[in-house]
């Protein structure tokens, strides 16, 4: 049955520094304690995946990253996630500045209405002024990433809204990595897509890792298996098992992520 | 078992009949005829309309819509005061209450802690259901005097003698009483359709919308003003709408604030009328070529407020391509 996953071709690099170091985690929405003690080290232009049933935090540890979770005043994170040393979930951090060095691609796509050119050039336009031609550039540069130049560079002005849905998803990752991010975090990006979008996103990603340090939720066990160095398997608000993907995998220590991996429940 | 199979067997060659079929056709043709009563009821305001205007039409042709006139004495009617006082409070109600509206709007859905919401939207419903006479009393008896005394007066030593602002805010007679008041007023009126529609709007946009915009490292004024009004665009334009048009015929509460002057000034300060407040306010007493030129004027503001929706209609046809 395991022999069935086409593993990630790419090793991995165990001397990579750490990007994002999560210590002593615990995330509560209002009451509801919803991550338990989690600590994790995510490795600098590595792909780890995030695994586990529905409800078990993995979505709700994406969010904390960027801190999309402090739009909501009922939640709240204690402990540690450092990015770069810098403990992200402190009072003292200018969110925006963080959302702009940490991107985030969600669940369904979610152009904003208005132009592809704008849509891409929007996050670079919050937080630097450069002129037209450097700003065509960087447009282009970050279509042609996300593997969408081709489609779309006759109709620029037209809207970002009037796109297929893998094609918007491909021009939420432009947006993304236009504003050259460090870290991109993936929520579910493929769920919402037909298997040939999904095949091109997961292309898309597999280039991706060169630049940027990537975490991605997924429920695709051979999505997580096929694209990720590292995977993390949650359950209940906890990490069960931290380790490289083809040991999760092939040759898991835990029992519980053994029947996961290999569908016996979740 | 058998008996079972026979009874979801298919029917041979006998064709079935419904037994409904004469109530069915009574039943679309009630929609029908209910439907079709709109078209009548519209054709027939109209037409009312215009033939009771006719006379007044017939009698100044086109000067009744451009004359300053209003001579009850020398039957002389004109509607330039009127069209021009409907326009610019209308134009003020849209003015102040907009961006008040817009403000309400997405302090509610984006920024109000729960405990604070709830009540604000209550509220905003409860104004919607003021009756305008309300708002009318409460204008001229609290509003007006205070507007006078902590406005018009000294507004009008502060700008009087400048070129244009020294006329356009100058009041002549500091009553709290005309036409920017009674814009104001209106703008009071609209403000909870406006907002409210607003507010669902916003609502309904999905959230993960909001939270990849804010993702991107967007500030709250960005998120507002990049995605989420454009993403509410048109609906936001159409509640826009529905506030003019009740801005431009509501008729109580105008009619006690706007000072009721048949003349027409330079300055908003000064007292105006509306189309609707002309009307009410000589609807009784009104006779003969009077009485035409007041549904002549009815028919005006009938007029405009369809301009406006067709307007309307064409700014929406021209947002929604984006």
């Amino acid at each position: 049955m395991l022999s069935t996953l086409e593993l990630s071709p790419q090793t991995l690099d165990a001397e990579a520094p750490v990007r994002i170091a999560v210590k002593n985690l615990d995330f509560y929405y209002g009451e509801h304690k919803a991550l338990k003690n989690v600590n994790l080290d995510f490795r600098d232009r590595h792909v780890t995946a995030l695994i586990g049933p529905s409800g078990c935090g993995k979505s709700t540890l994406l969010r904390i990253f960027n801190r999309i979770y402090s739009l909501y005043p009922e939640q709240r994170a204690t402990g540690e996630v450092l990015l770069d040393g810098r403990n992200v979930i402190s009072n003292q951090v200018d969110v925006n500045e963080l959302r702009s060095r940490i991107g985030m691609v969600f669940q369904k796509p979610t152009p904003f209405p208005m132009s592809i050119y704008d849509n891409v050039a929007f996050g670079i336009r919050l937080y630097e002024k450069p002129p037209k031609s450097e700003l065509d550039d960087r447009v282009e540069g970050a279509l042609r990433r996300a593997a969408l130049w081709d489609e779309v560079k006759d109709k620029l002005k037209a809207s970002g809204m009037g796109l297929s849905g893998g094609q918007q998803q491909r021009l939420c990752i432009a947006r993304t990595i236009a504003q050259k991010p460090e870290v991109i975090l993936f929520d579910e990006p493929t769920s919402a897509l037909d298997p040939i979008s999904t095949g091109k996103i997961e292309d898309l990603l597999e280039q991706l890792k060169t630049d940027f340090t990537i975490v991605i939720v997924t429920h695709n066990m051979q999505q997580a298996a096929r694209i990720s160095q590292y995977t993390a398997f949650m359950y209940l608000g906890e990490v069960i098992e931290f380790a490289a993907t083809n040991t999760i995998f092939m040759n898991p220590h835990k029992k519980q992520t053994q029947d996961y991996v290999t569908g016996r429940f979740g | 078992m058998s008996a079972v199979t026979d009874q979801f067997a298919a029917p041979s060659a006998s064709v079935r009949k419904t037994p409904k079929g004469t109530f069915d056709l009574v039943f679309r043709n009630a929609s029908f005829l209910a439907a079709l009563f709109v078209l009548v009821l519209l054709a027939g305001i109209m037409a009312s309309m215009v033939i009771g205007g006719w006379p007044a039409f017939r009698e100044f042709g086109f000067g009744f819509l451009t004359s300053s006139v209003w001579d009850t004495q020398n039957d002389q009617y004109g509607a330039w005061p009127a069209i021009v006082g409907t326009l610019s409070t209308a134009l003020i109600a849209l003015v102040v209450g907009v961006p008040l509206s817009l403000g309400i709007a997405v302090f509610l859905t984006q920024l109000a802690p729960p405990w604070f919401k709830q009540p604000v939207s209550t509220a905003i419903e409860l104004l919607a259901a003021v009756p305008s006479i309300i708002y009318g009393m409460w204008g001229l008896f609290v509003f007006a005097p205070l507007f006078a005394a902590y406005v018009q007066i000294p507004l009008s030593n502060i700008v009087e003698g400048m070129p244009i602002i020294g006329t356009v805010l100058y009041s002549r007679s500091p009553s709290g009483l005309g036409i920017l008041t009674a814009g104001i007023i209106l703008a009071f009126m609209i403000i909870p359709f406006i907002a409210s529609i607003t507010r669902d709007m916003l609502d309904q946009i999905p959230s993960v919308l909001r939270e990849s915009a804010y993702g991107i490292g967007a500030t709250t004024w960005e998120v507002v003003r990049h995605v989420l009004v454009p993403q509410a665009g048109v609906s936001i334009i159409g509640a826009i709408m529905l506030g003019l048009g009740r801005a431009l015929g509501e008729t109580m509460a105008v009619t006690f604030v706007v000072g009721n002057a048949n003349r027409l000034s330079a300055s908003v300060m000064d007292p105006g009328s509306t189309i609707a407040s002309r009307i009410a306010n000589e609807f009784n007493e009104a006779l003969g070529l009077q009485l035409n030129s007041l549904i002549a004027l009815g028919c005006i503001l009938f007029f405009v407020t369809f301009v406006v929706l067709v307007i309307a209609r064409l700014l929406v046809a021209r947002v929604k391509r984006y």
